[in-house]
């Protein structure tokens, strides 16, 4: 803080200290501060020490809103060095700011101060607001003055404002100083939650659109969040006219978390019952050709049980989400040719009911029945229909002894549907224990989207799905059909909506992070078994095979293997079994 | 006339012909990569009929990797044919592993791309066989619920690269 004094009293000194025209501040009592005060106001500064901090960062605001709307006709702002009386460094701020923004209506935080004091990131989870073009731009009528003050890099803490050179701020108002916190939503996107850790990046223009985008994104959830219906409606128009201007991935990022706002704000996502099983059993099979990470689900939990299943001459295989039953092909087949000869094996799948008295499940069973025949396995079939798996009881799946046949169970993105009514999960693993498994398996997406705010769930899911809909990207550049790509896009698409629009038990898109299913796992008495490098390596190789794909890694996490997308982890692959005792 | 001797003006001389031989040309065909097994099934019919016996085909799949246990074959005559097998999941996957690295012991950046193909070969021939045939049985598996006319879905699409016949 003294440095800036002093800066400021010499500058002052050299400019010869005229006079000032004071009208804004008012001098309060009981000035503690040490003479400082004094010292400035003998300079000829009607400001206060303790009103250092508010010079400061009206500073920084301004230098960023002067960085982000350079090319809105008051680019001369930024490199215009000319500013009038020296002496009076606050009113000229404002003076400058209400250029700017000449009407300052707006305020979603109910006061001015207040923004300030986000903006210096001492409320770490609402700093970001929208740095969206002004309106006399768009003409938008909506009575809400969207020109925000742009939000500035949380990581600014209030020690470093006392480092800002003001006089020298003054001077250097020019775009490639400017810093605004991004949000990695690229390929070279890295982990980490974004209202904390931002980063400052040196902008170029064509992704200023796109920083924007993303700020508005934020910015309309967080109004949601706060009920602030009108507000972000205005937003979700600015959101669209700035998709529209992006391209590829972060397009249809945008457009689907956009849409997923408009169903909330407006309140009308579909009924579940409305939801097509059969469909989204299509879109997952899009899904599953298109993008590597159900066959990496696939390939390790079946590893995993192959080697539980060593030496059992029969053995079961209970899956809970049965779908296609594209996971069972390759153990069928690899069971054929083990050492000792293939098991009888027994495949038990559970799934939802179908509509128009399809039975999918059976034509996956005869479908697979076929598979063993040909080539030598001796198979037997059941499915079971349930609209959720804690309605299971342990007894209607005939568990035999465990000295006559080995339990194994596997879920692949099912688990995280039951969070959404409590008791469920808790019901469905004690049902589990019961069947006493030799192994379970569990593939289920890396990231929270089960977070108590929805802010927060908010921007993990943007992240997370900005990650996936670039590894999409990634893929789908070399692949024949892309008409599953669009499919796949789909897919996600609804997982979006529903882990955005929806709450209480409609919303079952409840990913947790492998942490968090681990701690549950753990508590529920249960004990990880690790994944052999036979996986990881097959894991790779499949990888490998995808071409396009080089962004994608398989990673080994204390036992568990995570497929994840450059840095970004985005499945994860675990296996238990009955904790000993 | 003198049998062992051989005159050039006169004599008959023994001609060798290669299609009287049919062992050799086994031997010899199982020596040959896909593409000339093409090439050769194109000659005649005596070798387009050597060239489909599966048995020539199961030599070319396992000739990178490691001889795998008895009763693969039955599993994968039962689910295609090893001439499938190689179409399918061998050669896209032997051609894809040439090009690319695997990031198998963290990351392997840094090292010879020498280095890196080995890795590769090495992995290849420890786990190509159970990688290349959990992706047939589920070729299989896809086919069967097919109509025959229904060529869109296929999980293996992401094998299918355009050939570039450039490369051999």
């Amino acid at each position: 803080m003294n440095r800036a004094y002093e800066e400021t009293a010499r500058n002052h000194q050299l400019a010869g200290g005229e006079g000032y025209s004071y009208e804004g501040r008012m001098w309060e009592e009981g000035r503690g501060d040490g003479g400082m005060d004094e010292l400035l106001a003998v300079l000829g500064y009607k400001v206060k020490s303790s009103d250092m901090a508010d010079v400061a960062q009206k500073i920084e605001q301004l230098e960023m809103a002067m960085g982000t709307v350079q090319d809105d006709g008051i680019s001369h702002l930024s490199c215009d060095t000319i500013h009038y009386n020296p002496s009076d460094i606050s009113r000229w701020l404002e003076s400058m700011l209400s250029e700017l923004n000449p009407s300052q209506t707006f305020d979603p935080n109910g006061s001015f101060s207040s923004i300030q004091s986000t903006v210096l990131g001492q409320q770490p989870q609402s700093s970001i607001v929208s740095s969206t073009v002004p309106s006399r731009i768009y003409e938008d009528d909506s009575e809400y003055d969207l020109r925000v003050i742009p939000g500035i890099a949380a990581c600014k803490s209030a020690d470093s404002t006392s480092d800002l050179q003001i006089e020298g701020s003054c001077k250097r108002m020019k775009r490639d100083s400017c810093q605004i916190s991004t949000f990695p939503v690229n390929s070279a996107a890295t982990a980490g939650s974004v209202p904390e850790t931002t980063r400052p990046l040196v902008l170029v223009d064509s992704q200023e659109a796109g920083v924007r985008l993303v700020h508005a994104l934020i910015a309309c959830a967080k109004a949601v969040q706060n009920d602030n219906l009108q507000f972000a409606d205005a937003l979700l128009k600015q959101i669209g006219l700035l998709a529209v201007s992006q391209a590829g991935a972060m397009r249809k990022v945008a457009t689907y978390f956009a849409e997923a706002l408009a169903r909330r704000i407006y309140d009308i996502y579909p009924q579940k019952s409305s939801i097509d099983p059969s469909l989204s059993d299509v879109l997952q099979m899009h899904f599953y050709e298109t993008c590597p990470c159900l066959k990496f689900g696939h390939v390790t939990a079946n590893q995993a049980i192959m080697e539980a299943f060593a030496g059992s001459p029969r053995v079961h295989v209970i899956d809970f989400s049965i779908k296609q039953g594209m996971q069972w092909p390759a153990l069928v087949q690899a069971l054929a040719w083990r050492p000792g000869g293939p098991p009888a094996f027994r495949l038990t799948g559970i799934g939802p009911r179908q509509p128009d008295n399809i039975d999918a499940l059976q034509q996956v069973g005869w479908k697979l029945a076929q598979l063993a025949d040909t080539i030598g396995v001796e198979f037997h079939y059941r499915g079971f229909v349930y609209e959720s798996l804690a309605d299971l009881e342990p007894s209607v799946l005939d568990i035999r002894p465990s000295a006559e046949e080995t339990v194994a169970v596997n879920s692949v993105f099912e688990l995280h549907r039951l969070l959404a009514r409590p008791g469920s999960i808790e019901k469905v693993l004690s049902t589990v224990k019961a069947l006493r498994p030799k192994i379970v398996t569990i593939i289920e997406q890396e990231a929270n989207h089960n977070g108590p705010v929805f802010l927060d769930r908010f921007n993990e899911a943007l992240h997370y799905y900005s990650t996936m809909f670039d590894s999409l990207e990634g893929c789908g550049l070399t692949q024949p059909n892309s008409q599953a790509l669009a499919m796949s896009e789909v897919y996600l698409g609804r997982q979006i909506c529903n882990v955005v629009a929806c709450e209480g038990t409609e919303r079952v898109e409840r990913h947790e992070t492998l942490t968090q299913w681990r701690a549950r796992m753990d508590s529920s008495g249960f004990d990880p078994v690790h994944l052999g490098s036979n996986a990881f390596k097959q894991a790779s190789m499949l990888l490998a095979l995808f071409p396009g794909c080089d962004g994608y890694r398989v990673e080994e996490n204390d036992g568990c293997l995570m497929l994840g997308w450059h840095s970004r982890p985005l499945i994860s692959t675990s296996a238990w079994r009955l904790a000993a005792g | 006339m003198a049998e062992g001797r051989r005159t050039i003006i006169g004599a008959k001389k023994p001609k060798f012909c290669i299609n009287d031989h049919r062992d050799l040309l086994v031997e010899i065909m199982k020596r040959l990569d896909a593409r000339s097994l093409g090439v050769a099934a194109c000659v005649c019919r005596l070798w387009c009929s050597i060239t489909r016996n599966d048995a020539l085909w199961e030599h070319l799949c396992f000739r990178h990797a490691l001889s795998p246990p008895s009763g693969v074959r039955t599993v994968v005559v039962a689910l295609g044919g090893y001439k499938r097998l190689y179409m399918v999941c061998v050669e896209p996957v032997l051609s894809r592993l040439g090009t690319v690295k695997i990031g198998l012991d963290g990351d392997s950046g840094g090292g010879g791309t020498d280095g890196d193909s080995e890795v590769v070969r090495r992995v290849w021939r420890r786990y190509g066989t159970q990688l290349s045939l959990s992706l047939f049985s589920v070729d299989y598996y896809e086919r069967l619920g097919a109509r025959p006319d229904d060529s869109s879905a296929s999980s293996l699409t992401f094998l299918c690269e355009p050939v570039n016949l450039g490369r051999c």
